[in-house]
């Protein structure tokens, strides 16, 4: 069945209404300040982990609250709504010691990618 | 023929035959020219920028909880819903890349550049920042860190550019021109006043 985009379909089409957020009690399973490790999976469908995160360690920086899972609303698994943290890493932890030793790349990661290290803070 | 033109004869192509077969409505393809024409744009991002130099209360508000901030002043649309606006300072320097596609704040900067979404500037924004941007023009000292933002999940991204020198007392119509769309990616500085063309 089509579907005529009128005017009015194409005014609704760039309302804000998309918000990823979702209002829902989960629970975090890290706090800023923690040390983790990105999980190294390399998983056959859509992610928004990147390659060159995978197995780097870095630091939860802000915990933007719940969020629905990307990856598994792109594969029909539902929102699977969980805690959604800016990560720092080091330029140098990404791309080794030559990168200036002050420079870093925040990424925002859900809690599915992570897993704890001892570093921490 | 340049290729500029191949591409708008075919976009007439295809705009011809969606209206023919009925599958949009001419006031539709107005409507949508018209947001991303006047409606939605770096202009807005601008606005922004020139009040929070202007407005401490509004810079804390947009730093704290920018989405709101930026419904405030009249900009909600798509790709703006859950929007981070970080904070350029002598000392911090921010650029935002989105590694893994194209994803950019529509709401107040419209739709990304080309170069934006080029794989190039994709990979060597995050891994090489500071070659890119003195590729740009932009020379950031070794005392200052660089901060890459990778837009890669489900929040949007704009820098808070550094307000140039010179600019106290000017008002935030007059501030507005010095915003760039660029500045607000992080890739350049706001202008200075003297770069500004009248």
């Amino acid at each position: 069945m089509s579907r005529v985009i009128t005017q009015e379909v194409a005014q609704s089409l760039y309302k804000a209404t998309r918000t990823a957020h979702v209002d829902a009690d989960v629970s975090a399973s890290f706090s800023v300040g923690d040390g983790i490790q990105a999980r190294n999976v390399n998983p056959t469908g859509h992610t928004r982990l990147p390659r060159y995160i995978r197995g780097k360690q870095g630091m939860i920086a802000a915990d933007h609250g719940v969020f629905q899972f990307a990856d598994s609303l792109a594969h029909g698994g539902g929102k699977q709504p969980q805690h959604l943290y800016s990560v720092k890493f080091t330029a140098q932890e990404l791309w080794g010691a030559d990168a200036p030793a002050k420079d870093s790349l925040y990424i925002d990661l859900w809690d599915d990618y992570l897993e704890p290290t001892e570093m921490g803070t | 023929m340049t290729s500029n033109d191949d591409v708008a004869l075919r976009v007439r192509a295809l705009e011809s035959l969606l209206l023919e077969k009925g599958l949009v409505e001419a006031p539709a393809i107005d409507e949508i020219i018209d947001l991303f024409e006047n409606r939605l744009g770096p202009q807005n991002g601008a606005r922004v920028i020139a009040r929070a130099w202007s407005d401490p209360a509004f810079k804390a508000r947009l730093l704290s909880n920018p989405t709101d901030a930026i419904v405030e002043l009249g900009f909600e649309a798509v790709q703006g819903e859950d929007m981070v606006v970080v904070e350029n300072t002598s000392r911090v320097h921010n650029i935002v890349v989105c590694t893994l596609c194209s994803c950019f704040p529509w709401a107040t900067l419209g739709l990304p550049p080309v170069w934006y979404k080029s794989a190039p500037y994709r990979a060597r924004a995050a891994s090489d920042p500071r070659g890119v941007l003195a590729e740009f023009g932009t020379e950031i000292g070794q005392e200052a860190e660089v901060r890459v933002w990778d837009s890669n999940a489900e929040l949007r991204y704009m820098v808070l550019p550094e307000k140039p020198a010179g600019t106290d007392g000017m008002s935030e119509d007059d501030l507005m021109p010095l915003v760039t769309r660029d500045s607000m990616i992080g890739v350049t500085k706001a202008l200075d006043v003297g770069e500004v063309t009248p």
